[in-house]
């Protein structure tokens, strides 16, 4: 009976940690590989949600949806690139402050083509029962979908010719140049995957997290914390973050009460900051 | 082959180098000598369309490239910086394979020839190239400027900070290359010696200007022009 | 002016020194009105809107006083972050928190102490202010203390706020006849009541907006002054080059960690002041919206301006308040993002920077003095005289010494096991091919780079360890390779800046840094900004400045760099005279300058001491030549 809790509620926050990391994922490539912090990305996540939302509505299955929630995003950051990001390369803050301005005028304008109350889609009705208890499936269907996106991004930035275009462009951006690289269309596909995956995201919860406009914004801060803390190795540091921030506030939750949870998740950032000034993959010397 | 042509530029308003104009035959090797701060990795930057040009431009073949690093890097230029630069969080491997299809050409096969070519780089192949030392990120910094498949080299001080057996090694390397593949090299150096064992031809500089060309003959026996040109 | 201006080469040098002191004050007095008004601008409009603001509030509709209130609260809080941003550089997202913190406190104390004597606010806003610097000062220590990145300190702020906001949710406690009652909030907030005694009544809207602005003009006033002096001076180099700073030999740390509680103090004060206007404070006050909202005031008015930082709050409250519906409903929202976007992209200075810049425009140039700077000549006399007196000043001559200093990064050991020892008398060279270890030994020495052995030792004092300002303290001066110079400051602000790290008094600074400008021949560029200086004037702005310190032991990283042949004359010279006061260590490249020094030469090789001597015999040897022209025949 005791073990039986235990287990399901270790099941339950590594869900939620794969919920987190699927949301982070984006913001990580973005940040980790092009230096941007993108305060937007929830919005990002929010428009993939709509959209997804707004193609089931039209008739298309949940499963395609998804693809179309990733193109729309990719479009739209592939725009914002072109038309903010690029004039900010290496002014971080500024970054910062201009994405914040996207993120409130697209929380507005979703308001306002949305309203603030959608219905959301129902969940895959299907469950796990440990013992006397049972867990919706598809939240846990997310600890796989947050283990295949995780090692998609990382086959694509280490294992294809775009991944290594992207890194060096952000490493040495004028060597990167120097040997060919264009470096300009680069950093707009990497932006536009970074939304792309922020899209999927929004998507791929849809049926966890219903789409309201504020949807990202319950997102947004603790992936932002989590990139940061990660430090220059994003992609693995994020993961690690993510099951250890996100798993270990879920479980304060479950014991204790939602509060103490968000208390832990901040607790623990300002110390893991503390601790590692410059993210906690500093001196690691492994490439995503 | 390759020409620079009246090259104006500098950093910010600051002009650093002026009306400079030299040319590098098809595989020819050619030295570009002067003291510190007298312009030379300031050319090459020009060169590589690195800095902003005040006026003139650069040609290869007889014909003007526009001034973008990319397209030069596509024509036909590879660049070694000095500091090496190096992808300091990418692997040896990576490095060299991402100048290599950039430019269209398997990165498999470059990253094969070039560990035979660099044999010192083979056991680190799946380092980060950010952990090897100067000497080793040198050499990387030069396979990776080869596998780009230029028709130039431009390599900026090379040497610095290298070890002297390796310098010799390179050294070696540089004639095959040239020998063998025909590729023109221009070599910005202040070693004297590295300069004279490779390179027929070279220009001075002096205060952003070529003050004189010569040929290795004529600076190898005028010791008074050696320690007037490097300050010793 | 403008005659003297065509034939600057004959001004300069027929005027003798003395009179050229009296010519940079007559430039001075010569300003115009609209030059005048422009630089005391900070403190004359202010006044005009702090006096617009209390005649209005004699006719304006008291709900317009009482949203305007609101705003000036903001406007104060935008100014406690424009403290830390845009003076001290470092964006920090905690400035609510501070706010919050100190709305709590002060509003608790005010609930429970105000019935002592009528008057809430001489309980409120001290108690919010003292709250405020004491969370302020904790995480500005850790911030910096940690010698956090910029990107971490914003973010770890943030975090605290956040943190603020998660346990606010639910921390409920009664103090006295305080109800912090988590979510539910702080009610029952006295109001703004200005009177003494039982009797005392709440203020009125407006007598809550003429409080208000009076208690807020009051703290710009003192902010205004504040950093326009010297404090304000040091946080500006600061934020300039951090490193220069320590190496004039002032505490950077602590002078952060004060401006940084100073802003909580401010905050903290606002977060009162608010309570009290609101009467009510719930964990919304740490919401992310709100912390958000502080750089944007500072933006749109305008960053470090600090009255920036009120134009912002009310062109955004004015905003909100003409589209209605307040900063939540409405279109209010979208357009804010999208001005906030138009804002970074397009008007990095803000309102008043926009304003200031067309302005400044229409004035005579300060910098053109810059072009008509003629050589620089020192005078060795002048020379000695200020070095005689700095050594009245400042002690003997002080001994460097290293033993078996090394230090490695990674594989590279740029510094391996030097024992020297450097005494005053004439000047000593350090010599080498590039990457020999030169500038690196420096470094070492001077508390840029430490050592992971050996030692270093200034005068009879150990210095292995010692941060970097208490080796300039103890004596040690450094100008390194690239000239570090304040550019956004005058080059007269840049000398006395220097002096006053030593002198501690603004008079004495004054005078050493008058002294060393009338040496340098820059009398007519006192008021030139640096960074319109040449490279080479640069380079003898940054010498002059080592020299205001009087420092005991000099260390110059290739000083010649850059420099005319002429320069490099006058700068060997200097050298030799400098040499004979104090211990001096020169970095160089330029064989010519080395053996104009006629010092003591020492050849550094992959990190060690490879050959030691005077130039000549050193010129000659075989095995130094090898070295330098990579000839390997004895290597």
């Amino acid at each position: 009976m005791e073990l039986d809790y235990l287990a399901t509620v270790l099941l339950s926050s590594l869900s939620s940690a794969s919920i987190l990391l699927i949301a982070t994922i984006g913001l990580a490539v973005v940040f980790g590989l092009m230096g941007v912090i993108n305060l937007a990305h929830g919005e990002f996540l929010m428009i993939g949600g709509y959209a997804a939302l707004t193609a089931t509505r039209y008739g298309v299955p949940f499963i395609f949806a998804i693809p179309i929630a990733v193109l729309v995003t990719m479009a739209i950051g592939a725009a914002v690139e072109v038309l903010i990001i690029r004039r900010l390369y290496g002014r971080l803050f500024d970054t910062m402050l201009a994405t914040w301005g996207l993120s409130i005028a697209f929380y507005q304008l979703a308001v306002m083509i949305f309203g603030t109350v959608t219905p959301g889609i129902g969940m895959p009705q299907y469950s796990l029962k440990i013992g006397n208890y049972s867990l919706a499936g598809y939240p846990l269907l997310m600890i796989g979908v947050a283990m295949l996106a995780t090692l998609f991004v990382y086959v694509l930035m280490t294992h294809t010719v775009y991944g290594m275009k992207a890194r060096a462009a952000i490493q040495m951006p004028e060597m990167a140049r120097a040997i060919g690289i264009e470096s300009y269309r680069v950093n707009t596909l990497t932006f536009a995957i970074g939304c792309g995956l922020a899209g999927f995201a929004g998507a791929v919860l849809l049926p966890i997290v219903p789409a309201t406009p504020s949807m990202g914004f319950a997102f947004v801060i603790k992936a932002f914390l989590t990139v940061v803390v990660a430090g220059p190795v994003t992609l693995t540091g994020s993961a690690l973050t993510a099951i250890g921030l996100g798993g270990g506030a879920s479980m304060t939750a479950s014991f204790m009460t939602s509060v103490a949870g968000d208390a832990f998740f901040f607790l623990i950032t300002a110390f893991l900051l503390w601790l590692y000034p410059l993210g906690i993959t500093a001196r690691w010397r492994s490439k995503m | 082959m390759f020409r620079v042509v009246n090259a104006t530029g500098g950093y910010g308003k600051t002009v650093i180098i002026r009306d400079v104009s030299i040319t590098v035959e098809k595989a020819e090797i050619v030295a570009l000598l002067g003291r510190n701060g007298v312009g030379k990795s300031t050319l090459m930057r020009f060169a590589m369309a690195l800095i902003p040009a005040f006026s003139g431009h650069v040609e290869i073949d007889g014909h003007s490239v526009p001034e973008s690093p990319a397209r030069r890097a596509k024509a036909g230029v590879g660049y070694v910086p000095q500091g090496r630069y190096v992808f300091p969080r990418m692997t040896v491997t990576e490095n060299i394979a991402v100048a290599a299809e950039t430019n269209g050409h398997s990165g498999r096969v470059a990253v094969e020839s070039a560990l035979r070519e660099f044999p010192m780089l083979r056991p680190k192949a799946d380092d980060l190239a950010g952990g090897l030392s100067g000497g080793q990120q040198q050499v990387l910094a030069l396979a990776r400027a080869l596998a780009t498949g230029p028709k130039i080299l431009l390599l900026d001080e090379p040497t610095e900070g290298v070890q002297p057996s390796i310098i010799d090694e390179m050294a070696g390397i540089l004639k095959r290359i040239n020998r063998e593949r025909g590729v023109a090299i221009l070599v910005a150096e202040q070693d004297l010696d590295f300069c004279l064992s490779i390179a027929t031809r070279a220009y001075v500089m002096e205060k952003g200007s070529v003050r004189l060309e010569t040929d290795r003959e004529s600076l190898r026996a005028d010791r008074k022009l050696q320690q007037q040109l490097l300050g010793v | 002016m403008n005659l003297s201006l065509k034939e600057p080469r004959i001004s300069t040098l027929a005027i003798p020194a003395q009179d050229q002191v009296r010519t940079a004050q007559e430039v001075g007095c010569d300003m115009g009105l609209s030059e005048k008004i422009y630089r005391n601008a900070g403190l004359i409009f202010p006044l005009l809107a702090t006096g617009g603001a209390l005649t209005a509030a004699g006719f304006i509709d008291p709900y317009l006083a009482y949203v305007a209130t609101s705003w000036v609260i903001f406007g104060l809080l935008g100014l406690s972050l424009d403290l830390v941003w845009g003076r001290g550089g470092l964006l920090s997202l905690g400035q609510t928190a501070f706010y919050g913190l100190g709305g709590y406190f002060g509003s608790i104390i005010a609930i429970n102490m105000a019935p002592l004597t009528g008057n809430t606010l001489v309980w409120s806003l001290p108690a919010g202010a003292i709250f405020g610097a004491a969370s302020a000062g904790a995480l500005g220590s850790i911030i910096f203390l940690a010698r956090m990145g910029p990107l971490q300190a914003t973010i770890l702020s943030y975090t605290f706020t956040l943190l603020l906001w998660s346990l606010t949710q639910s921390f409920k406690i009664t103090i006295g006849h305080a109800v912090v009652g988590g979510d539910n909030g702080l009610s029952n907030i006295p109001g703004v009541v200005p009177g003494f005694g039982q009797g005392a009544e709440s203020a009125g809207p407006v007598g809550v907006f003429v409080t208000v602005v009076i208690v807020s003009a009051a703290i710009y006033f003192l902010c205004w002054w504040l950093m326009r002096g010297t404090f304000g001076r040091v946080i500006d180099c600061i934020r300039i080059d951090p490193q220069k700073t320590e190496l004039l030999g002032y505490d950077i740390r602590k002078y952060q960690v004060a401006s940084f509680s100073l802003a909580g103090a401010i905050a903290g004060l606002a977060g009162a002041m608010f309570g009290a206007w609101a009467n009510y404070l719930n964990p919304s006050i740490f919401s992310v919206q709100e912390a958000l909202l502080v750089p944007i005031y500072v933006l749109v008015g305008g960053l470090g301006t600090l009255a920036g930082a009120f134009v912002g709050a009310f062109a955004i409250g004015g905003l909100s308040y003409y589209l209605g519906g307040g900063a939540v409903g409405g279109q209010t929202t979208l357009i804010l993002g999208i001005v906030l976007i138009l804002l970074v992209l397009f008007l990095k200075n803000g309102l008043v920077g926009a304003v200031g810049e067309l302005w400044r425009r229409t004035l005579p140039d300060p910098n053109a003095a810059a072009r008509d700077a003629g050589a620089v000549l020192i005078d060795p006399a002048v020379l000695e005289g200020i070095l005689v007196e700095a050594e009245e000043q400042a002690g003997p001559a002080k001994r460097l010494a290293t033993v078996d200093l090394y230090k490695h990064f990674g594989g590279v050991i740029p510094v391996n096991k030097v024992a020297r020892t450097f005494e005053p008398g004439r000047p000593y060279s350090l010599i080498g091919p590039n990457g020999a270890g030169k500038s690196s030994y420096l470094k070492v020495c001077v508390g840029i780079y430490m050592p992971e052995a050996g030692s270093v030792t200034v005068g009879d004092v150990d210095a292995t360890n010692a941060p970097i300002f208490e080796r300039v303290r103890q004596g040690i001066g450094v100008k390194n390779q690239k000239p570090q110079i304040f550019g956004e400051l005058t080059v007269d602000e840049n000398l006395s800046i220097a002096a006053f790290a030593r002198t501690r008094d603004r008079q004495a600074a004054a005078d050493v840094s008058r002294r060393i400008l009338a040496m340098l021949g820059f009398e007519r560029q006192a008021k030139v900004q640096a960074s319109a200086l040449s490279h080479g004037q640069q380079q003898w702005l940054d010498i002059g400045m080592v020299l205001c310190l009087a420092p005991r032991v000099v260390l110059l990283d290739e000083p010649a760099a850059g420099m005319t042949n002429e320069e490099t004359r006058e700068l060997s010279s200097l050298v030799r005279t400098l040499a004979r006061h104090t211990t001096v260590i020169v970095v160089e490249h330029d064989m010519e300058f080395v053996r104009t020094l006629e010092g003591h030469v020492t050849v550094l090789h992959q990190g060690q001491v490879f050959a030691e001597g005077d130039i000549a015999a050193l010129r000659t040897d075989d095995r130094v030549l090898d070295i330098y022209l990579g000839r390997r025949e004895h290597v």
